[in-house]
């Protein structure tokens, strides 16, 4: 039984196919599959080419996040060919990549997230006329100004790479541009409207230093209730709409988290290192179990193929010991994949042994971490957000949106920080060598690992974060944090699952989703619909 | 008034990021202010699950008018033919865009995988890639060299990694108001409008050009990127330094080498080693490739001139 009559609210999400089977049982998802659909081959594409390739090919591997391929292919090579980086290139590296995921910022959560807000199934809720009024897409109030505002951030991106998307700029030893005065002076100015434009006017209601103020939730509802100003922000709004939606409710996930950390400070990391790596970051790295704080040793990954369409390679491989990848030709028909054998083409990668959920939200928590450093985030909010409330969507939502203000005064910041007088790029000499590159794109933790043999790259291997949120079973049958977070969520109109969709979005996967939802006793599929 | 559909095969929806930078005009503007009627795009079509394949359907069948069909993405032939590599509302997205471009009065590939396969299709081209209508330099690619669509033109190429959403909205524009007839296309089916002039006109550094000035990564100034890491601005036709990118700059400008982007067989010599970043050499000082127009041994000629010439000084020096 297909049903036509769906409205669910759209928005596919950009970049590959991904289709979610969901089982249902008396109105509660019981099991999810996560199936990654389309497949391009770049690590394969990569291998025995030149081995700058990957700051060529990697930011077009995605559209979305290719500024954080181009930090990591850049910092795999510095680590590879023992360069000696200027401060300069690590504040010009890291303006670029909060830039990018400034952009993301608000373009995610208009054009992507809150259009669900806007569904029918809130349409008994207090503020849902509210909530359409400014969050419908094309015609909601702020989804206009919300949008129009997303393409602010990377106008600075393009100033210092030239455009956005797809710049090369960040080269192993540097970067290739030696910004001028004027330059410093419109990105100061850009970043000041993007304030004026949606930040502070639209987003916040208050001054970002009012806003930094707020420590724990108890300071978040003060905050909320202290003027109209900040209740009617958009916020405001979606504190208000979150609670009474319910949207705190769903969507907890396997409750494991991981952040490679970034920007890299720019006197941390002259003598690039895997080990020197995270103690530099000043957004902090972290594996976070749900008690207790580990360091995110890029030793400690993983990735399973059991269930992914690969073949030649055993289970559980570290990314410098992973072949570059063999396709398996025993692909099914999607619809008729069996979920014992192969069924995605994306891996299942773990830390310490366990899935874990990255993005905004595992950034929060690993800003929140006692053992921060003076140069690192230190802002405990959600680690009392979590204690209160755990993980949700609505809790990763708000994760996402509260880096904005603490963006932009960091791209400020560094935009001050640079030396016109002195270096951008030190020449590098070639050699073969390993290297590990590894960044936060606005949707999660991502590194590249690279081997150079030969003076040609040997092996090349990527690790997004949409592989951590949306890979498939492991070996032992564990599934991946959006199949977990699926899990438990109540469907209350199966025709119509908005919850399931709600969930998907709200990890940022970046993949067109398909969902097929099926009712668990008759195997029928009950709606198909993409995300 | 045209009705749009936009897919995306293989693709890192770049193009999809670029064309929603867009400003004269916006998404928006070309949606209410310009009669362009999104039918369904990935990232911002309000239809679901079986609402898209029956629209697409629609399309097929002639129900819907399907005035132009955006592709985005290589088309995705693997494995062994049989596009599984690609998945799309219950098919290989192969055959959505067959029938689909058979149905579409113009179909219109957006970006370097749709035109001519892009990065997917560089060797050993693990997913079977190809473009539309060319694979690489070769005119044939998935719909065959003699496609004509509806309208009566092949497909229509919008090169780039990505395009600049000028060249997409405005042939989007060109087509809806009835005026694609204005549109001169090239050998490789660009619209001429924006690809005949090269990466070079309006590059700040076009006199060091001239002067055999060189420049490299990290310097200020107006050296030329041409000499020694491997800018192909000279080669490359593409109105990037005309219109700039986001407002505000372009690759040259912000002394990124320009990649050639805009040409088929991007990337080009397929990535072998010492082709990246890098000017490929013939003994050990000439570039191996020379800018379009001259040949070989006039321009190694007067480059040879060039270097061994004094340099003007004020070029070298550049105010920070």
């Amino acid at each position: 039984m297909a049903l036509k009559e769906l409205n669910i609210s759209p928005v596919g999400r950009v970049e590959g196919d991904l289709d979610v089977k969901v089982y249902m049982e008396n109105g509660v998802v019981t099991r999810a599959h996560t199936q990654a659909a389309m497949f391009r081959g770049f690590e394969k594409i990569l291998a025995g080419k030149d081995p700058q390739s990957g700051l060529i090919v990697t930011p077009r591997a995605c559209g979305i996040c290719g500024g954080s391929h181009l930090y990591c292919a850049s910092s795999a090579l510095d680590v590879a060919w023992k360069t000696t980086l200027p401060p300069n290139a690590l504040l010009m590296r890291a303006i670029g990549q909060a830039a990018e995921t400034t952009q993301s910022i608000p373009r995610w959560f208009y054009a992507i997230f809150a259009t669900d807000m806007a569904n029918k199934k809130f349409a008994n809720k207090p503020l849902y006329q509210e909530v359409v009024k400014r969050f419908a897409a094309y015609v909601g109030t702020s989804f206009q100004s919300g949008v129009t505002a997303s393409g602010r951030p990377v106008e600075v991106y393009a100033l210092f790479g030239g455009q956005w998307p797809h710049s090369s700029y960040m080269i192993p030893g540097g970067v290739m541009c030696a910004p001028t005065l004027k330059d410093i002076t419109r990105a100061h100015a850009i970043m000041n409207q993007f304030r004026n434009d949606w930040l502070e006017t639209i987003w916040l209601g208050c001054s970002i230093e009012r806003y930094m103020e707020i420590q724990s939730w108890d300071d978040l509802m003060e905050w909320l209730e202290e003027n109209e100003s900040h209740r009617n922000s958009d916020l405001g709004l979606f504190l208000r709409a979150g609670l009474e939606f319910g949207l705190d409710k769903f969507g907890q996930g396997v409750g494991k988290y991981l952040a490679w950390g970034t920007y890299l400070h720019k006197d941390m990391y002259n003598k690039p290192t895997i080990e020197g790596r995270n103690p530099a970051t000043i957004s902090p790295s972290g594996f976070f179990d749900g008690e207790k704080y580990y360091d995110a040793d890029q030793k400690q990954v993983a990735e399973h193929i059991k269930h992914a369409w690969y073949t030649h390679q055993e289970e559980g491989l570290h990314p410098f010991d992973e072949p570059i990848p063999t396709t398996s030709m025993d692909i099914h028909n999607l619809e008729n994949s069996d979920f014992g054998g192969k069924y995605s083409w994306s891996k299942a990668p773990r830390f310490m042994g366990h899935a874990a959920e990255t993005g905004p939200l595992a950034r929060v928590i690993m800003a929140a971490n006692p053992a921060n450093k003076e140069h690192q985030f230190r802002d405990p909010l959600f680690g009392d957000i979590m204690k209160r409330m755990g993980p949700s969507v609505f809790t990763r939502v708000l994760a996402r949106m509260h880096e904005a203000p603490r963006l932009y005064l960091k791209i400020n910041e560094w935009l001050s920080q640079v030396r016109l007088d002195d270096e951008f790029y030190i020449k590098p000499t070639e050699q073969d060598g390993i290297g590990w590159g590894a960044t936060e794109a606005a949707r999660g933790a991502l590194a590249h690992w690279i081997k150079i043999k030969n003076g040609v790259i040997e092996n090349y291997q990527i690790i997004a974060p949409t592989t951590f949120n949306v890979g498939p079973n492991d070996k032992d049958g564990n599934p991946g944090p959006i199949e977990s977070a699926l899990e438990g969520t109540e469907i209350e109109d199966p025709h119509d699952p908005v919850e399931v969709g709600m969930v998907a979005r709200s990890f940022d996967s970046c993949l067109v989703c398909t969902v097929h939802a099926h009712d668990n006793k008759t195997g029928k599929q009950l709606a198909k619909f993409k995300l | 008034m045209a009705n749009v559909l936009w897919l995306q095969g293989g693709a890192c929806s770049g193009n999809t990021m670029s064309f929603l930078d867009a400003q004269e005009p916006t998404v928006v503007e070309l949606i209410v202010d310009f009669g362009i009627n999104i039918l369904w795009h990935p990232t911002v079509g309000l239809e679901i699950g079986h609402q898209v394949s029956d629209l697409l359907n629609d399309c097929i069948s002639g129900k819907t008018q399907l005035d132009i069909f955006v592709f985005e993405g290589s088309v995705v032939e693997g494995p062994n033919g049989t596009g599984q590599m690609n998945y799309f509302a219950d098919r290989p997205m192969k055959d959505w865009v067959k029938e689909l471009s058979d149905a579409a009065q113009y179909v219109v590939a957006i970006g370097d995988c749709a035109t001519w396969g892009g990065i997917p299709a560089v060797p050993p081209n693990p997913s079977e890639s190809t473009g539309m209508q060319f694979h690489k330099k070769q005119k044939g690619g998935f719909l065959g060299g003699d496609f004509v669509s509806k309208g009566g033109l092949p497909v229509i190429n919008i090169p780039g990694c990505p395009a600049h959403p000028d060249w997409i909205t405005q042939i989007l524009v060109a087509i809806s108001t009835g005026r694609i007839g204005d549109v001169l296309i090239d050998d490789y089916h660009r619209p001429r409008t924006f690809f005949t002039d090269f990466v070079q006109t309006g590059c700040p550094n076009a006199r060091s050009f001239a002067e055999k000035i060189e420049g490299g990564f990290g310097k200020r100034g107006h050296g030329c990127l041409f000499y020694e890491v491997g800018c192909r601005g000279p080669m490359t036709r593409a109105s990037c330094n005309r219109i700039l990118w986001n407002r505000q700059s372009s690759k040259t400008r912000a002394n990124h080498p320009c990649l050639g982007c805009t040409e088929p067989g991007f990337p080009h010599h397929d990535l072998k080693k010492g082709s990246v970043f890098k000017t490929m050499k013939y003994l050990g000082f000439l570039p191996q490739e020379v800018p379009e127009g001259e040949s070989k041994l006039m321009y190694w000629f007067k480059a040879g001139v060039g270097k061994f010439s004094p340099s003007p000084s004020e070029l070298k020096e550049h105010s920070k």
